[in-house]
């Protein structure tokens, strides 16, 4: 635990030291903003609607976690400093939950900024619904947690950072437009599995308000999985 | 303080290790020798827990490496032949970062730091980015870096690679000072260096130890006589000086190397350094010198002939 502290506490110091970070947060802010403006004049001033769609844009969720993760792993083992931390005192385990940990701050923090939008508007007078955007915040970190996890993933099996961001990239399109990819299939027993398996239906609930913990659990055990993963291709790294 | 044996390590069909086995005490300064590829950086890798070994048996400080690696980790400060830093990372950070990971408290790493700082000449840098050093200042950081937890065993892969020679000497001088506390390991494919710093040598060959000594036994062992050159102008036929040469007390073995020019060379083989009886031998008859030079065997030279040896004693080991 203490070893994947201060891993993540350099990451995270380590982020916000190159431009990636800044630029990442500037554009991507520079695009919700303007994203909920143009739903505010197109819903005629439905601020609620607004803040849940930026919310529930997947644009932000499927390009930035490959961004922020590419460089994490495979970066780090053609510069060496993967063999400084794998001979360090700290587990392989406490490495990548470091990185993870770090990337999932940042995407929180970019989640946030939506619920800076909802307490200005409050504080001009006109009140969001407060339910539904706290749980589409809440969804939104569970589904960057994944994504973030599978970045890592896609960091730890590939050689190049933008072969990983690309990977992860098509991995989180198939995850989240699973269900669309089901549809294509006429088989019910596969739509009834792609439907439990759906990332977008569990997170849809986070966006209706629902915080059901059948879905943080999915979440939960999807992220742990995928983080197992991690941790395993780093291992798989030795004996190449 | 480390033990290896019959350590194997295979990278597809590439044998990068072959039943190498040593032992290194509390202590010792030892070099690691071989050419580029001979194995050097997959043993220290394996000392440090980063690699596992295929077959065979390590251990540092009375650890296996593969089973209690994190003792082993908490006891070594393994430099790797890319210094790892952060750029972005002031020096004083970068130590600081290790002491994090070694879980020092806060007190400790502020302590160490400034102990290091000192050690490694960098107390005036603690305040620059790591990004902005030359690369000898980062190899010293790195040194640093290795140092900071007070390990037991230092592991130095190639510390003056890429470094240049008033580089070198300063980074040398460091080692030097670290041997009298530490057991050290360092990996060069540098002979000078290794004969400069370290009391005991290991050479390695493709996956293999060659050869295991202190320079000086090494050079007794292998690496064959020391002998007087002698280089003079002879009118005369070459016998009589040959002959008178193999005369004087002591003289195991002349051998003729022909003719320079208007001069005749000879190396005279004896137990001892010959020249002023072959010098006086030289002015009795009148013959004009033109060198007369005591040459004893390089720690190259043995190298090269070990080298040389196995390569012939068969085709590299797949």
């Amino acid at each position: 635990m203490r070893g994947a502290l201060t891993i993540y506490r350099r990451e995270l110091v380590g982020m916000f030291f190159g431009p990636l970070a800044w630029s990442l947060l500037c554009v991507a802010l520079g695009l919700s903003g303007w994203l909920f403006m143009a739903v505010v004049k197109q819903s005629g001033g439905d601020v609620t609607a607004s803040l849940r769609y930026t919310l529930g844009a997947s644009t932000a969720l499927l390009f930035v976690p490959p961004l922020l993760t590419m460089r994490m792993i495979s970066e780090e083992d053609r510069s060496g400093m993967l063999e400084f931390l794998l001979t360090a005192p700290v587990s392989d385990a406490s490495v990548v939950c470091g990185k993870f940990l770090a990337a999932l701050s940042f995407m929180t923090l970019f989640w946030s900024s939506k619920l800076v939008y909802a307490v200005v508007i409050a504080s001009l007078g006109v009140a969001p619904d407060w339910a539904p955007l706290l749980g589409g915040f809440l969804g939104a970190v569970f589904v960057s947690a994944l994504f973030c996890a599978l970045g890592l993933v896609a960091s730890a099996a590939f050689s190049t950072p933008m072969l990983a961001a690309f990977m992860a990239f098509v991995a989180n399109v198939v995850v989240l437009f699973l269900p669309v990819l089901a549809g294509l299939s006429e088989s019910e027993r596969l739509a009834e599995l792609v439907g439990f398996l759906s990332v977008s239906a569990h997170f849809e609930l986070f966006l209706r308000g629902v915080v059901d913990t059948s879905a943080i659990v999915f979440f939960v055990a999807w992220t742990a999985v995928a983080l197992f993963v991690a941790v395993r291709l780093v291992e798989a790294r030795r004996w190449r | 303080m480390i033990q290896v044996r019959h350590l194997t390590r295979r990278f597809a069909r590439l044998v990068a290790l072959d039943d190498v086995s040593f032992e290194i005490g509390r202590g010792e300064v030892t070099g690691f020798l071989g050419p580029n590829g001979a194995g050097k950086t997959t043993t220290l890798r394996i000392l440090a827990g980063y690699l596992p070994a295929s077959s065979g048996f390590a251990s540092v400080a009375g650890y296996d490496v593969l089973r209690q690696s994190m003792e082993v980790r908490r006891r070594i400060g393994y430099l790797p032949e890319a210094v790892p830093l952060y750029g972005e990372h002031r020096v004083a950070e970068m130590l600081d970062f290790q002491g994090r990971l070694h879980g020092m408290a806060r007190g400790e790493r502020r302590r160490r730091v400034g102990e290091v700082l000192d050690l490694v000449g960098l107390a005036d840098r603690a305040r620059q980015l790591v990004g902005t050093l030359s690369r000898g200042l980062r190899q010293r950081v790195g040194l640093g870096v290795a140092l900071l937890p007070d390990p037991e065993v230092l592991i130095l892969d190639e510390p003056t690679s890429g470094l240049d020679p008033l580089q070198r000497i300063e980074v040398r001088e460091i080692v030097r000072r670290l041997a009298e506390r530490h057991t050290v390991l360092l990996s060069s494919h540098i002979l000078p260096e290794v004969e400069a710093v370290c009391p005991r040598v290991l050479i390695i060959h493709r996956g293999r130890i060659a050869a295991d000594g202190t320079p000086e036994r090494l050079l007794t062992d292998l690496g064959g006589d020391a002998h007087v050159r002698f280089e003079a102008r002879l009118e005369e036929d070459p016998a009589e000086p040959l002959r008178l040469l193999r005369a004087l007390p002591g003289v195991r073995e002349v051998c003729d190397r022909g003719m320079g020019g208007d001069h005749r060379r000879f190396d005279v083989s004896a137990d001892e350094d010959l020249r002023e009886e072959i010098g006086a031998l030289a002015a009795r008859h009148g013959w004009p010198l033109r060198e007369l030079s005591w040459h004893r065997p390089t720690l190259e030279e043995v190298f090269a002939r070990i080298a040389l040896d196995l390569e012939h004693e068969g085709p590299e080991p797949s």
